[in-house]
């Protein structure tokens, strides 16, 4: 990081605890704005509920419409938290410092975003109870453990609960901050419940970050495995062309860490507007994180690549005949040429320049149209790869979102950012610790007429441990 | 630090020891290392040359025995592949801690740029496959479209492979020059006999101006970045043209990035191994420390759990699918006549490196990694072996005109190496290993400027009770 501020620890307090003790203006009218749209969206779900599936736009051959595209985007989401949390940590990238808890705080908003839209999918979310108990009591039926269907729950669960603790170990020492400068009695007795006695010792700090780098790798094979099991929904079945693809695990996270991290990119624009962290988040942060984008979207239309390219490899005529649908018939010809726009053409050209990398406008825009390209993109998958007439369908129709759906899908953007807001009133969305630290490791060297920042490197010199042996 | 009254903290800078006389002190060291070929040296290189004659003996009597029969050709196959995963992936672990600014690759990114080298074996033993490979008018699969798109030749893979392979080996060559300059630089100054008369004339006058290491820092990034695009493509042609190919029905759209990955992976694995020997018998223990095995540690382990992740996301697939010719494809691959070598493969590959790598004393040591890398390499050698004298075995056997292969097709039976093969696959890696030995006596292994470089960016300073370094960000 070339450019930095050094501050003290007490203005470091202020700066970043300023929005959780006091109330911005704007706060309470976006938090209503968004809380209608909440409820709108909870209100077509009981109306769903009450007069059946039928409201939405699902019909055969298409069981699986907007609400699997809205869960696979949002599943997708929830990656960027622990890519840049624990990969960053545990690499130790110094630029990672200010927008961890953001990126972890995501993660957990998304998750449940993600979790609810199967839920109303199925139509009869108490059904869920089935998942713990038996089907039928009297003869002990259970749910089919070698179904996929099983699989994901158990993954995204387990996902949810790690990344929770993740995020409430990172925030443990922040906790202990509010406690002691909370003012009012009972916010102060919350704050100290949470944070769980931490008083700083350096025992406490031993233990707060072995627990966080043991979280850390333990949360990135879950993390690995939540995406794969979302991709083996699909890829695991032979019935419907163009989803039968070894590829599909690793494109998923690839793609999931692609919409993730720019939805990083954008939370930091929104931070930096709304929050005025402008000392905290600065221009290297964002060239570092185009940087990173630009390997991650790379990449990411390499396995698209390659997973076209082995569709038409099959020369299996259905396979080919999806992948015209999908690329050239209305209405998808035109979305596919807006994903692929929007998720690649216009975001990389443009972050190869530095002046729009080091920009928060245009950073913000450019990963906004990265998210409207891989919503798109999970579209895509699910929507024509069912709707294709095949000898094995005995009924078909077409299929449209309804504005039940519709208004279900909206609810999921409105809660994430509802969650947010609410989370950035009660706790800091920047790491004061990890900030704190940075701050602590930091010095300059000279080279030549430049001066670099430097940091201090965990561990003892080199020569120390070759003395030793 | 001093706080001043707006709160904001002054900075003090951190001294380096960037004088003159260390700078001097780092090139004559080694220098001195390198100036010195022992007599153990000359005795493994003739050692190393003897198996590599026994290779050349192998590689005519192969070409001998003719071109009909693909069933024989597996073992010789699986040597060009092994090659190409282990020399020509290890200057990827020079380029891509470069790219991250990663300081504990400076004394290892010279031995991973020589690999290269060897990369010019790989291109003898490419010359033969030419004729091997199927043109695409016999209805095989194919990725140029062949038959529907206008001006596709029938021998479209040839055409590619070969321009991608010459590539990768120009490329690789390109870099390590490129990487080489200032120490052919410093070898022109100070060298003695033919190696100060090759420095100077490889050097191009190089003097060490600004604008002399802006250069070559740029070409260097460009020329990484290229080589690891060409080195991923390479690895989509060699695992499409040399093996899925030859078994009808295998249509795995991960693999080509499996092949490229376990390249990375054995690439590591090289390296780790080279690092040993010139820290334990090249005389570089002061510069080859526990923070090189500890950085390539972190990236094997990294690597190997990727390993078992590409095979488990291939396999699931077809194995839960349970598609007649997929099932086929895995009982060929994994779980018929190659069962017990696969389980052999999967305990090296991915089992040991696994669950000894994640132990942090095991990291950062010498001998862990070194004999995990050591394993590494067997796994992945008996790996290409399993892939390429499998899939050539039903190559041999006239099925490529078919798109589905039918379990019946399976063979029942491992293909056993003929002698030619032994000396084949002995000769060519003794071969690789020479070529890397007689680079190190012109170029240093140790890169000069890096290693002068890094004087620049650290620093030890007192921290509270203890001491410890800092270290500079370019960028």
């Amino acid at each position: 990081m070339q450019e930095h501020t050094q501050l003290s620890h007490k203005q470091i307090n202020e700066d970043l605890l300023k929005d959780v003790l006091t109330v911005p203006k704007w706060w309470l009218p976006a938090v209503s704005f968004l809380g209608l749209v909440v409820l709108t969206g909870l209100g077509a779900f009981f109306f769903m509920m009450y007069h059946g599936l039928g409201v939405t736009g699902l019909n055969r051959p298409v069981m699986w419409g907007v609400f699997i595209a809205n869960f696979v985007f949002w599943i997708g989401i929830s990656h960027a938290g622990i890519m840049i949390s624990a990969i960053l940590r545990l690499t130790q990238a110094e630029w990672r410092r200010p927008i961890t808890r953001a990126a972890e705080v995501m993660t957990v908003f998304s998750l449940i975003a993600a979790l609810h839209t199967p839920l109303m999918h199925v139509g009869r979310p108490w059904r869920v109870l089935y998942w713990i108990f038996p089907y039928d009591f009297s003869r002990g039926i259970w749910p089919n453990v070698r179904s996929p269907f099983v699989w994901d729950p158990s993954a995204v669960g387990t996902y949810l609960i790690a990344s929770s603790l993740f995020v409430f170990v990172c925030l443990l020492p922040d906790i202990a901050i509010l406690r002691d400068r909370a003012k009012k009695p009972i916010v102060k007795k919350i704050y100290a419940q949470m944070a769980l006695g931490f008083r700083g010792t350096p025992r406490q700090w031993k233990l707060q970050i072995l627990a966080g780098i043991l979280l850390s790798a333990l949360v990135l094979p879950v993390f690995v495995s939540v995406h794969s099991i979302v991709s083996w929904d699909f890829a695991v079945l032979i019935g419907v062309e163009g989803w039968h693809s070894t590829i599909f695990a690793p494109y998923f996270i690839i793609g999931a860490i692609h919409s993730g991290v720019s939805a990083v990119a954008m939370l930091m624009a929104l931070s930096v507007w709304l929050y005025g962290l402008d000392k905290y988040i600065k221009p290297d942060h964002f060239d570092a994180i185009a940087r990173l984008l630009i390997v991650v979207a790379t990449t990411w239309f390499f396995f698209f690549f390659l997973e076209w390219v082995y569709a038409l490899y099959t020369l299996a005529p259905p396979e080919i005949a999806l992948r015209e649908l999908q690329a050239f018939q209305w209405p998808y010809g035109p979305l596919f040429a807006i994903f692929i726009i929007t998720s690649f053409v216009i975001p990389v050209p443009l972050w190869l320049f530095k002046r729009v990398r080091r920009s928060v406008v245009w950073m913000f825009w450019t990963t906004v149209l990265v998210n409207i390209g891989m919503w798109l993109e999970r579209f895509l998958i699910v929507i024509p790869g069912l709707i294709r007439r095949t000898h094995m369908t005995f009924d078909w129709g077409t299929y449209h979102p309804s504005i039940v759906e519709i208004l279900i899908v909206v609810e999921t953007f409105a809660f994430v950012c509802l969650g947010m807001l609410l989370f950035a009133k009660v706790l800091p969305l920047i790491p004061l610790f990890d900030v704190k630290e940075g701050m602590v490791n930091r010095r300059l060297i000279k080279v030549g007429r430049r001066v670099i920042p430097a940091t201090i490197r965990e561990g003892l010199p080199h020569h120390y441990y070759e003395k030793k042996q | 630090m001093v706080n001043n009254p707006g709160d904001r903290v002054l900075e003090p800078y951190v001294e380096t020891d960037n004088s003159v006389e260390t700078r001097k002190a780092v090139s004559d060291g080694l220098l001195g290392i390198h100036n010195i070929t022992s007599n153990r040296f000359w005795q493994f290189a003739a050692l190393f040359g003897i198996m590599f004659i026994f290779g050349i003996v192998g590689f005519v009597w192969k070409l001998s025995l003719g071109f009909d029969d693909k069933s024989t050709w597996g073992y010789y196959v699986a040597v060009f592949a092994f090659l190409m995963t282990t020399s020509s992936a290890a200057p990827m672990v020079a380029i891509a801690p470069r790219i991250a600014n990663s300081h504990w690759r400076r004394p290892i990114s010279r031995a991973a740029e020589i690999w290269t080298l060897a990369g010019c074996l790989n291109l003898i033993l490419y010359i033969p496959l030419i004729w091997l490979l199927p043109s695409l008018e016999n209805g095989r699969r194919s990725l140029w479209f062949y038959g529907q798109q206008e001006g596709v030749p029938a021998y479209s893979p040839h055409i590619w492979a070969t321009l991608a392979i010459v590539g990768l080996v120009l490329l690789g060559l390109s870099l390590l020059w490129l990487s080489t300059l200032p120490d052919f630089a410093v070898l022109r100054d100070q060298g003695e006999g033919w190696k100060k008369k090759w420095g100077g004339k490889l050097a191009l006058g190089w003097r060490g101006t600004s604008a002399q290491w802006n250069w070559q820092h740029h070409r260097m990034g460009v020329v990484g970045a290229f080589y690891f695009m060409m080195l991923v493509f390479v690895h989509f042609f060699i695992s499409v043209e040399f093996l899925m190919v030859h078994v009808p029905g295998w249509i795995d759209s991960l693999y080509p990035i499996t092949h490229a990955h376990n390249a990375l992976q054995a690439g590591v694995a090289t390296v780790m191994l080279t690092m040993f020997f010139l820290r334990q018998f090249g005389g570089y223990k002061d510069y080859i420390g526990l923070d090189q095995f500890w950085g390539l540690g972190k990236l094997l382990l990294a690597l190997s759990l990727l390993w078992f992740w590409f095979w488990f996301s291939s396999f699931n697939v077809f194995w839960y699918g349970g598609k007649p010719s997929e099932q086929a494809v895995l009982e060929l691959l994994v779980k018929g006549p190659y069962l017990y070598l696969f389980i052999t493969i999967f305990i090296l590959v991915f089992i040991l490196p696994w669950f000894t790598m994640i132990w942090n004393p095991v990291r950062r040591s010498v001998w862990g990694p070194a004999i995990l890398a050591t394993s590494v390499l067997i796994g992945t050698l008996l790996d290409r072996i399993r892939l390429y004298v499998a899939s050539w075995d039903v190559a041999g056997r006239s099925m490529a005109k078919e798109l589905e292969m039918k379990m019946q097709d399976v063979p029942t039976k491992i293909q056993t190496p003929g002698y030619e093969d032994i000396f084949i696959m002995v000769g060519f890696i003794a071969g690789s290993i020479l070529i890397f030995m007689l680079a190190t006596r012109l170029i240093p292994a140790v890169n000069l400027w890096e290693q002068k470089e890094m004087l620049l960016y650290k620093a030890e300073i007192q921290f509270h009770r203890t001491k410890v370094t800092v270290m500079g960000k370019s960028r």
